[in-house]
């Protein structure tokens, strides 16, 4: 009989008031500033009225073809990825074909790419004039057209798959391993073809959890900015990002009140969406998943192995080693799409390196992927650990407002900051530095950081706490020795990942960065705007170097702790 | 004085009350274990003695200290009263080796690294895990993580021992070899130890003393024979095996010099003595119990005074170590335990003895 746990913990009272303190800085303040903003009539910090202009700016037909391109747009996608990412999950989980192992690692690599990088990369091997493959299309056919043309709707949908499949993919290849395998023998012992278990048995099985991640992915299509910015605004396709971003900096007088509105309201649609994949999956989550390690079936493909193996380095090549040959080759030729050995050159390299924006930038992005991540994550582990293992008064809801930043486009998050740090008191000037980043940083990255210690936690027996405590262990002693010391690797991934979404935010760096605060993402894009794709290239290859190098280390080193706590 | 001494604790949660003011002594340098089915209080009252959870009514001392006492809100935590714990899972602590697990309590009673060394080497040699101590605690057997959490709770030796279902996620034969190794441990250091187990045998084979509960109270506290053979109650009697219980009417009744009482009693086609634990007035109703292996057949050498019954055969199952047999008697269905050797079948009418001084005399 365990009913109930006696967890001392010294002053919860206070504990719990530090947290709400916090976490309402980060998550609530900016959502109340949204709703004030959306209604105020004139720009942050400045004196006016009370009205509902900017919602009403909303009902236009302009913008209903705005929310219409959004919708189909993140629809098509979602479609797309989640049908490609089942296909590549079932083949890495459930077949034989080989070297499985290095394609998990080689499918799910594009995720950490950020996607600035492979939207300046794209932008260079698709562009119809002078594009690398129209450029190859036309040198072997000799025809004088172009067949690719990234800057359309597809371009924008194919844009956004190159994220969306390895992040379904890492989801659903670990459906398929947590799956009872007897589940499928049994229905093929009644009678049933491998086909006909697949379908009644096996998609069934996952459909809560493929609903589930349709859900999460056509949510993060509704929050995509980049893909937009690069192949939509050049040809006048618009999204809810865009045209909030283009509201704010791209107007000559920027309309606050009515990006602010269209905040509120994509912020109101995406919330209702949580809501309703909340009813879904309420009392239809299927537990096939229990913790388990399963050897799942594996089908043996005979000859098609090869041709399975081939659509996984097929999909690697695409999605990496095309935009990062791109950017090699982009980095050593003076002009962009003139491919000749005499304009061989490593100007772009000296004056990257000399440039001090790079620089700054470079500097900046460490400085907040260091402070940001760990920060992150301290304040991750101790959200966890509060409403995961304390019975602290409180602590449900300081689970739920470290939660609400996870419906937050980033963009949509960057205006709710503005409006914030606008409004505070001018004794704390935190608006134009760089802590007006981190702070937004540490709201966006939370939920994922709560998501990953509770599951750190959860793994870890109450036996083990206690088992401390009686042998002579304090609240504290058993803290660090036993809890940190054991969910360290999973505190470690979760820094990397964390890392990794800073290296790649553009949406609310570029709405809440200033001169001197410029982060690495924010000078792509300005390098990109001028023209500069030539230097953007040798940028964009020192990030990607960075990732390899993170990507590597979290491989090697902290899967194999993981692997053995 | 008492090693441990528990007086009218209670644990409330909100309405549902798991352990319901129950007393307990343990004395120095016994064996004392809480017996009972899943929910019957035993663990949550391990977990008050050892600190985890908190009395809501009551109070706990070791030693003669008092550790918890309900009554003036005094509440000393689990670090602070100086017991070593096994638990059910072992809760050995995946990311340290062996030694690093047994030596964590003095670590944290900053003893000098010789009196680590020494004491942990001595409590890994009395399990036999000393050729372990540098393996890593999850590449280590189940009957292996056992030992390790054993000497991890006795390396500070500590003046009471307290084990949650140690046994419990152990293969059967692995389970009888450690808990015998352990009862051997326990005698020869002279530990004091409370012991939570659902598994009457297990019980009964470790224990100086059982506390058999049942919905958060204490139905019987005895010796391992006293709660086996001379059960206070039909539910004590009824939680080891499944026990004949027969109505019966008493002739005589006659004390002994023990405190306890002869019955003869008359029952339905049955005659004979039987013990109690009081005393009956002739013609007073009462309830028999007779364990299943304490029939024997009947031959005609036995003595007249012993209870004798006879029925028809309804079902034999053959267990290896003895043979089930149902039989119909005039005095109701009774399970009985023959030897394995015996031929019997069903249909057959046998007649069967009761071993003397078997029949005990339940009152409620």
């Amino acid at each position: 009989m365990r009913l109930g746990r006696y967890k001392p913990a010294p002053g919860p009272l206070l504990g719990v008031g530090v947290l709400l303190l916090i976490l309402g800085f980060l998550a609530a303040y900016p959502l109340a500033m949204l709703l004030y903003g959306s209604l105020h009539s004139t720009p942050p910090g400045t004196p006016g009225e009370f009205n509902l202009v900017g919602y009403a700016k909303i009902f236009s037909a302009h913008d209903a073809s705005v929310v219409f391109n959004t919708i189909a747009l993140a629809f098509v996608k979602t479609v797309l990825a989640l049908g490609l990412a089942v296909l590549l999950a079932w083949i890495v989980a459930r077949t034989d074909t080989p070297w499985r192992g290095t394609l998990e690692v080689l499918i799910t690599l594009p995720f950490f790419i950020p996607p600035i990088v492979t939207a300046m990369s794209w932008g260079m091997l698709g562009n119809p004039q002078v594009g690398l493959i129209n450029q190859v299309w036309k040198a072997v056919t000799g025809s004088t057209s172009s067949p690719i043309n990234v800057y359309s709707y597809a371009g924008i949908v194919w844009h956004m798959m190159q994220y969306s499949i390895p992040f379904l993919f890492l989801f659903i290849v670990d459906i398929f391993r947590a799956m009872d395998p007897s589940l499928e023998e049994s229905s093929r012992m009644s009678g049933a073809s491998k086909l006909r278990t697949f379908r009644s048995i096996t998609l069934i099985l996952m459909m809560p959890a493929l609903t589930s991640s349709f859900i999460l992915s056509f949510v993060r299509g509704i929050e995509s900015f980049e893909s937009a910015l690069f192949f939509g605004t050049p040809v006048g396709i618009t999204v809810i990002t865009t045209e909030i971003y283009n509201a704010i900096n791209q107007r000559q007088g920027p309309d606050y009140q009515y990006a602010t509105a269209l905040s509120f309201t994509i912020l109101a649609f995406l919330f209702l969406l949580v809501l309703v994949q909340w009813r879904i999956l309420r009392g239809r989550t299927f537990t096939t998943v229990t913790g388990k390690g399963y050897t799942p079936n594996v089908m043996r493909l005979g000859a098609w192995r090869w041709v399975t193996f081939g659509f996984c380095i097929l999909f690697f090549f695409v999605t990496v080693v095309l935009p990062i040959g791109q950017l090699l080759i982009g980095s050593f030729f003076r002009y962009m799409g003139f491919y000749s050995a005499d304009m061989l050159t490593l100007d772009h390299y000296q004056s990257v390196f000399k440039n001090s924006d790079f620089w700054r930038g470079f500097r900046n992005t460490m400085l907040l992927g260091f402070l940001g991540a760990t920060a992150t994550m301290v304040l991750g582990s101790i959200v966890a650990y509060v409403s995961a293992r304390t019975t602290w008064r409180g602590r449900r809801l300081i689970d739920a407002i470290a939660w609400l930043p996870w419906m937050m486009p980033g963009m949509v998050l960057g205006v709710g900051f503005l409006w914030a740090f606008a409004i505070l008191p001018h004794s704390i000037p935190i608006y134009g530095t760089i802590w007006a980043l981190l702070l937004a940083y540490v709201a966006l990255g939370t939920p994922v950081s709560v998501r990953v210690m509770n599951g750190a936690y959860a793994q870890l027996g109450y036996d083990l706490e206690e088992c401390s405590r009686v042998h002579g262990g304090s609240w504290f002693q058993t803290f660090w020795r036993i809890i940190v010391a054991l969910a360290w690797p999973s505190f470690a991934v979760g820094w990397i990942l964390t890392f990794f979404g800073i290296m790649r935010e553009l949406s609310a760096s570029v709405l809440l960065y200033s001169v001197g605060s410029e982060v690495l993402s924010v000078v792509l894009l300005k390098l990109w705007t001028n023209g500069a794709a030539e230097q953007v290239s040798v940028i964009g290859l020192m990030m990607m170097i960075l990732v390899v190098l993170f990507r590597a280390v979290q491989l090697r080193f902290l899967n194999r702790r993981i692997g053995m706590a | 004085m008492s090693a441990i001494l528990i007086e009218k604790i209670s644990r409330h949660f909100g309405e549902v009350v798991a352990v319901d003011a129950i007393d307990l002594r343990v004395e120095d340098g016994e064996f004392v274990t809480l017996l009972g089915p899943s929910g019957c209080g035993k663990t949550t009252t391990l977990r008050m003695v050892a600190g985890l959870e908190r009395n809501t009514g009551g109070r706990i001392s070791i030693d003669g200290r008092v550790v918890s006492d309900a009554a003036e809100n005094f509440f000393l935590a689990p670090e602070r009263r100086g017991l070593g714990m096994v638990f059910q899972s072992y809760a050995i602590w995946p990311h340290m080796t062996v030694f690093d697990n047994v030596a964590y309590p003095l670590r944290i009673r900053r003893r000098s690294r010789a009196e680590i060394d020494e004491r942990v080497a001595k409590a890994l040699r009395l399990v036999e895990m000393e050729p372990y101590a540098q393996r890593p605690a999850p590449a280590l057997s189940g009957g292996q993580q056992q030992r390790v959490a054993i000497a991890r709770a006795l390396v500070f030796e500590p003046s009471v021992l307290l084990l949650d279902e140690p046994l419990s996620n152990l293969d059967a034969r692995l389970r009888a070899q450690m808990g015998d190794e352990f009862r051997a441990l326990q005698k020869r250091l002279g530990l004091t130890t409370l012991y939570v187990t659902h598994d009457q045998a297990e019980a009964m084979a470790l224990s100086d003393r059982v506390v058999v509960m049942q919905n958060g109270h204490i139905l019987q506290t005895g010796s391992p024979q006293d709660v086996y053979l001379r059960p206070q109650s039909r539910a004590v009697a009824a939680f080891f095996g499944v026990p004949n219980i027969l109505e019966a009417k008493v002739t005589a009744c006659r004390a002994e010099g023990d405190g306890r009482f002869l019955l003869n009693v008359q029952g339905t086609g049955w005659a004979g003595v039987c013990h109690a634990a009081q005393a009956y007035e002739a013609g007073a109703t009462i309830h028999v119990m007779i364990r299943s292996e304490h029939f024997a057949l009947a031959d005609a050498r036995d003595v007249p005074k012993d209870i004798q019954l006879s029925g028809k055969v309804v079902e034999t199952i053959f267990r290896g170590a003895h043979c089930s047999v149902t039989i119909d008697s005039p005095a109701g269905p009774l399970n009985v335990d023959l030897s394995s050797l015996a031929h019997i079948k069903v249909g057959d009418t046998i007649a069967l003895r009761v071993e003397p001084g078997a029949a005990w005399a339940i009152s409620r």
